[in-house]
């Protein structure tokens, strides 16, 4: 991406209510993720491998782990001289205060500094979502078309579609309409929240939204369907592969599952695309005499004594003996005692399951989400 | 501890390690998974408040810079003080002299401009985590002009033989430090570790340069002994003294013991280590491993018993693994076995191979070997 300036701007001021008390105290984008990983550092690591030198994360609920988190963003050398990354949460003005009342806000607020970084694309992302993706194709494609605005989409299972923005298009995937979570979709392409503009244009859009008091001030809701309406040229850039929105807790669950599959699409281990992230510095993990580990994704730090079957292990955790754990993802730092057993949990961090206490049911349906405030079921 | 410099002296002899030291100075040996032993000593210092390290590189160098980088994995990437990575040169000095004093005295220039009073100078082959706060304090108040640190060893089989041995009187000076013969079983074991004060060590080195008796700190210092007041401060917790083959291997070895692992990771503080963003280790329906130290970014699908395992090793399906030493990005195929082995970094033991060695004398795989079955 050398030829042209890409700024990108990163929203990651989600709340994620329906993650229930995993995000009770950080963001959504900070919730721990595969093992090792924020779910932020999908969209942080793909900006950082497709070669995007500047980019601008807003942030907003409960910013202090995810600041903590991305520091000066050295884990994806963005810690530099030129360029670099940003945090920019909402600020004060003459006018007062402001938070950030929707998406296209959010970026609105900020247009000073994109006026200082003058790129010629601005790309949009959202931390909540976990994918692979290279955004310099979506700028080769962006670029060919001579659009205003690409938009990625990709196919999602039609009984899905109605939960999703859908995408309507032409035969070369110009965008002829959009519709919000429609009950009768007539197109089952999704769009993924990744929007690729030209600066200029966006720049106007995002003022003349700003002037209207109706506006929710969210791309998706309002400004993109004011550009089609004014007859700006957008076209859909399709994505095929891994991506998920882990909106509630059975998803997340279901998304670090995901991980376990042989077969699975989101290659972490490929080394062409690394996922990074702020890493611990913790020794290896020890399995000893007599544990059973199956099927299972283990971090550094963790101590099995115990079973573990088709479940994830965060960092520094650890499972004392006779105790098991089935069907679940455990956070960091947790303790599961001589004798507990777990299923179907996601635990997390720091709790400590008892000696004999028993969480969850092994043939159910449901997910058993342990917290401080105890344990609720989905 | 601001007061006082760090000394990496990297300094050692290779030929102990076989294939396992031709590309490598023994510092930068893998150890434990994931770190080199010189994390060790580095995380030590860092995590007792040394902020100005110099390392003394020796002529393998290249690995060196590529682990150590800026210093940044120890926070030792700083504006003000930091890591000091020193290679060898012979200038300055008219015969070609390139051991460990003419280094010294060739980067004096270093240890006039820095302002800490004191130096800590250390081998990174010996692990201990020498509490530095106390030992320091021990000898700025004892106002020695050196502090050496000792371990007393039990060492009923001889294994420490030609380890260095220290004789200390009554009153706790040291009296000379010589060769360990095996002939007690314990001795004190001189840790090549010790306090300084910054003027006494640069009036040693230039000394040695000027006399051109000895090329070495320690023999030195002992030639000098009645100049200074020298004295000893005791190491209790756990030593790995890293000098051949088999100490290495035991020392890995030795991690399966909670005692040591606890010890030697987290007791104050962590080892810290260059990252390398591996993804978790994935252990598949057919893997069993038993105590065995496992490092991130590897996929586990045969067996593994008292071994130690870095990162991004693939052991596939029916191949089975035994005391040994499996280290970065190797790779044992089906139905393979390896057992009391060491296989340097990238090696590959292909489909229904079998190596052994002995645990007195592990099998060697070397860096990027394949071995297969034709």
């Amino acid at each position: 991406m050398i030829e042209s300036k890409v700024v990108a701007m990163l929203l990651a001021g989600g709340q994620g209510s329906r993650l229930k008390t995993l995000t009770k105290k950080i963001a959504k984008p900070a919730v721990p993720f595969g093992g090792k990983y924020r779910i932020i550092d999908f969209a942080l690591s793909n900006a950082a491998n497709s070669g995007i030198d500047d980019i601008g994360i807003l942030t907003q609920y409960k910013p202090y782990l995810l600041n903590s988190h991305i520091g000066i963003g050295s884990s994806w050398d963005y810690d530099r001289n030129m360029g670099g990354l940003r945090i920019l949460p909402p600020f004060t003005s003459e006018d007062g205060g402001r938070w950030y009342t929707g998406t296209a806000n959010a970026v609105y607020e900020n247009i000073d500094f994109l006026d200082e970084m003058n790129p010629e694309y601005v790309l949009i992302l959202s931390g909540d979502h976990i994918y692979k993706m290279d955004y310099s194709q979506l700028l080769v494609a962006h670029k060919e078309k001579g659009a205003d605005v690409s938009i990625a989409v990709m196919e999602v299972p039609w009984e899905d579609a109605s939960r999703f923005g859908i995408v309507n298009v032409n035969q070369e995937n110009k965008i002829v309409e959009f519709e919000e979570k429609p009950d009768n979709p007539k197109n089952n392409m999704a769009s993924m929240g990744i929007y690729m503009f030209n600066w200029k244009e966006l720049r106007e859009y995002l003022i003349k939204d700003d002037e209207n008091p109706d506006s929710d001030n969210d791309f998706g809701k309002n400004v993109l369907p004011m550009m089609l309406e004014e007859g700006k040229k957008m076209y859909a850039w399709v994505f095929d592969g891994y991506w998920k929105d882990v909106g509630t807790v059975k998803s997340y669950w279901e998304a670090n599952m995901d991980l376990l599959d042989p077969l699975n699409t989101l290659d972490l281990y490929d080394k062409n695309w690394r996922i990074y992230t702020r890493t611990r510095n913790l020794p290896p993990q020890y399995l000893a005499r007599g544990s059973a580990v199956k099927n299972a994704l283990v971090n550094e730090g963790c101590y099995i004594r115990g079973t573990l079957r088709n479940s994830i292990l965060f960092s520094d955790v650890i499972i004392e003996e006779e105790a098991e754990v089935i069907d679940s993802v455990v956070h960091s730092d947790c303790v599961i005692e001589k004798g507990a057993k777990v299923y179907r949990a996601v635990i997390s961090e720091g709790m400590n399951v008892k000696a004999g206490e028993v969480i969850g049911q092994k043939d159910s349906e449901k997910i058993y989400l342990v917290s401080e405030e105890g344990i609720s079921v989905e | 501890m601001e007061k006082c410099l760090g000394i990496i002296s990297g300094a050692n002899i290779e030929n102990n390690f076989g294939a396992l030291c031709v590309h490598r100075p023994v510092y930068m040996l893998p150890f434990a998974g994931r770190y080199r032993l010189i994390d060790f000593s580095l995380s030590n210092m860092v995590n007792y408040g040394i902020r100005t390290v110099a390392v003394y590189t020796g002529e393998k160098v290249r690995s060196t810079m590529d682990h150590v980088e800026d210093g940044k994995a120890w926070d030792l990437n700083r504006r003000f003080n930091g890591l000091f990575l020193f290679p060898p040169v012979s200038h300055g000095l008219s015969a070609k002299r390139t051991g460990e004093i003419p280094q010294y005295y060739t980067t004096k220039d270093f240890f006039e401009q820095t302002k800490e009073k004191y130096v800590f100078i250390n081998h990174p082959n010996i692990l201990a985590k020498v509490n530095l706060t106390e030992a320091f304090r021990f000898f700025r108040e004892s106002d020695a002009d050196i502090t050496f640190i000792y371990k007393k060893q039990q060492d009923p089989f001889g294994e420490y033989v030609n380890t260095n041995k220290m004789n200390i009187g009554d009153d706790g000076m040291v009296l000379n430090i010589g060769t360990n013969l095996g002939t007690e079983r314990e001795f004190n074991m001189y840790l090549k570790m010790g306090f300084l004060k910054k003027e006494v060590f640069m009036k040693l080195v230039k000394e040695a340069i000027e006399r051109g008796e000895s090329d070495n700190l320690l023999e030195t210092i002992l030639m000098n002994k009645h100049k200074y007041k020298i004295n000893s401060y005791e190491f209790k917790g756990h030593v790995e003294n890293i000098r051949n083959l088999k100490s290495f291997y035991d020392a890995n070895l030795n991690l399966l013991k909670k005692n040591i692992a606890r010890e030697l990771f987290y007791s104050n503080g962590t080892i810290f280590t260059k990252t390398k963003d591996e993804p978790s280790t994935l252990y598949t329906e057919d893997s069993i491993v038993q105590n065995s130290l496992v490092a991130n970014g590897c996929v586990i699908e045969g067996t593994v018993e008292n071994s130690i395992i870095f990162r991004g090793v693939k052991i596939k399906k029916g191949a089975i693994v035994k005391n040994s030493i499996i280290m970065q990005k190797s790779e044992i195929h089906e139905n393979a076995a390896v057992i009391n082995s060491i296989m340097d970094k990238q090696g590959i033991v292909g489909e229904d191979v079998r190596i052994a060695g002995s645990m007195l004398m592990p099998f060697i795989v070397e860096k990027k070997q394949e071995i297969r079955k034709d």
